[in-house]
């Protein structure tokens, strides 16, 4: 689900999330103000400079290694950095410059950072495993996209490219961040089975137990549901958006 | 009736869908005093499977619902009135759905009591707690349910008879969730007392039963506000039952006594589930309570101005 979730967002002037944003722009909506847009604008520069310093990261690491094995520790603080710095979207929302749901913003991006801390990083045996570079690959090539479109859309002016890519790219990047993240947690249950990590059993005095072993199961099992709603819904705002372009441009 | 009378022709009422325009019914010779109510009658008898309940009728198919009391010739319409119809799917009432959603912890959270098979290791099948507070902790949550079920059959009075059929599910599996929640560890094996002994649990048990008694207070009164049968709104005021003079400082005593009775019941039983539950609930009220307050100002001019919606002075 945090892969392509961060896909599966609509558009709009401050970056809207999937469901909430007008596609095709004809909508004259009140959008943040000057200084509002300026920060925002900022913000997703930065965001798509991280992303794209941890994609040349990758590749520097690839080509200097050999091979595509353990790439992870190239880019593991960027990675972590960008990632957890999402955590500011929540708060775009909730202030309302941007235009999307809050709770919608905070699954989204609480999915991500609990992959990246309470899996990869809690679990260092799992750092090895090549399901880590598959959804990390998925998330750069979509946040580069993302961010840039936001950016540009900020300042209304939104290349086709861009707008196609986000819209078209998450086909292949979707299902591939997702069987990474799967992968992932698969790996890391054994390790969590035998340290009993994040885990508290009873007696205690708060009559409370909690096995994280069992709750990533259920994470797991909850990809079931939420995975082909959020593509099919995908699917649905790309025939939407990128047919409404093609009438647009016959206009131009 | 054989002198035409502007005030007396009778109308005609064309029902269109609100989605799709497409006419769907044409009642005739309807008369101008006729309730909305009565229109959705007569529309059911032409299409059965959208029973009153789940008929929405608006002048505007973006525009708000229109009210089952309000009269035809009251609504700014012609003598052909254009109305739009929205299905607001499937209905159940709201009693049917109280009950179903307390009956479940009463019996759920007994399953627990009296270790059930299959719930915890087998040699601990049908055995009992030795800890006193565990049974005082069964008789109060049991109460609770009790008192609720019994408020629904014989207290409350809804102003809306029904709710869409999907909320019964969502509804039943938040109360039912928790009370299996709750119910497995302070009726577990290895349950640990309250940290301060008997004192914990004494003074535990004073706030939830206070907190009842308020609670059921408030209920009286808000009864007692509104005749059998009527959908009559009034500002609740304080009567001579001390727990009402709550009301003096908020708009809704009832969820501020609801969240007190939990927070008794988890200090008593000393069970981060309870205390969660109790958190998850006292944000739901919170979110109730506000509304309620918003309508109340928007409703009365007079309004109190010291009450909060649910927290004294703070919330």
């Amino acid at each position: 689900a945090a892969a392509a979730t961060a896909a599966a967002k609509g558009n709009g002037g401050g970056g809207g999330r999937a469901g909430a944003g007008d596609a095709s722009g004809t909508r004259k909506k009140k959008g943040p103000g000057p200084l509002a847009t300026a920060y925002l604008v900022i913000y997703n520069v930065v965001m798509t400079a991280g992303w794209l310093v941890i994609a040349v990261g990758l590749v520097r690491a690839y080509l200097a290694k050999g091979s595509y094995h353990s790439l992870y520790y190239s880019i593991e603080k960027p990675l972590k950095f960008f990632q957890t710095g999402a955590l500011l979207e929540i708060l775009h929302c909730a202030i309302g410059i941007v235009p999307s749901s809050v709770v919608l913003t905070s699954f989204q991006v609480m999915s991500r950072v609990f992959l990246i801390w309470a899996v990869t990083h809690s679990v260092k045996e799992v750092q090895s495993e090549d399901s880590v570079l598959l959804f990390v690959i998925a998330w750069t090539i979509t946040e580069i996209i993302r961010y840039s479109f936001y950016t540009f859309s900020l300042l209304n002016h939104l290349p086709y490219l861009i707008k196609w890519a986000r819209y078209t790219l998450f086909i292949v990047l979707y299902p591939m961040g997702v069987s990474g993240e799967l992968l992932t947690i698969y790996a890391a249950l054994p390790f969590v089975r035998q340290a009993g990590l994040y885990s508290i059993s009873l007696p205690n005095k708060y009559n409370f137990s909690f096995d994280y072993h069992a709750f990533l199961i259920l994470i797991m099992i909850s990809y079931i549901p939420i995975f082909p709603q959020l593509y099919f819904h995908m699917i649905h705002q790309r025939r939407k958006i990128l047919s409404h372009t093609e009438e647009h441009k016959k206009f131009e | 009736s054989k002198h035409p009378d502007p005030f007396h022709t009778l109308r005609e009422v064309e029902i269109l869908d609100a989605k799709t325009r497409e006419k769907l019914c044409f009642l005739d010779k309807v008369e101008p005093h006729a309730t909305i109510a009565e229109i959705k009658n007569l529309f059911t008898k032409t299409h059965p499977q959208w029973y009153p309940a789940r008929q929405s009728l608006r002048l505007d198919p973006k525009g708000k619902s229109l009210k089952d009391e309000d009269i035809l010739q009251k609504l700014p319409v012609g003598t052909t009135a254009t109305l739009y119809f929205r299905d607001l799917g499937a209905q159940i009432s709201w009693v049917t759905v109280f009950l179903t959603e307390y009956a479940g912890p009463l019996f759920i959270y007994l399953l627990f009591y009296f270790r059930v098979p299959f719930i915890y290791g087998h040699k601990y099948d049908f055995t009992s707690s030795r800890h006193t507070v565990v049974h005082l902790a069964c008789i109060c949550h049991s109460f609770h349910y009790v008192k609720r079920l019994l408020e629904t059959l014989f207290v409350h009075r809804f102003s809306h008879g029904t709710m869409p059929l999907r909320n019964i599910f969502k509804n039943c599996t938040y109360y039912w969730g928790f009370a299996a929640w709750m119910a497995y560890y302070i009726n577990h094996p290895l349950y640990t007392p309250p940290t301060y002994g008997a004192q914990q649990v004494k003074l535990a048990l004073a706030i939830f039963v206070i907190c009842q008694l308020g609670n059921f207070s408030i209920h009286m009164a808000l009864r007692d506000l509104r005749p059998a049968g009527s959908k009559t709104r009034k500002i609740p005021y304080p009567t001579k039952n001390p727990f009402t003079w709550l009301f003096l400082l908020v708009s809704c005593p009832n969820y501020t006594y609801e969240v007190g009775s939990w927070i008794g019941f988890a200090i008593m039983t000393q069970c981060l589930p309870v205390a969660l539950f109790s958190l998850v609930g006292f944000t739901q009220m919170t979110i109730w309570a506000k509304g309620k307050h918003r309508s109340y100002l928007k409703e009365f001019r007079d309004y109190p101005p010291l009450r909060m919606p649910i927290i004294p002075f703070l919330l």
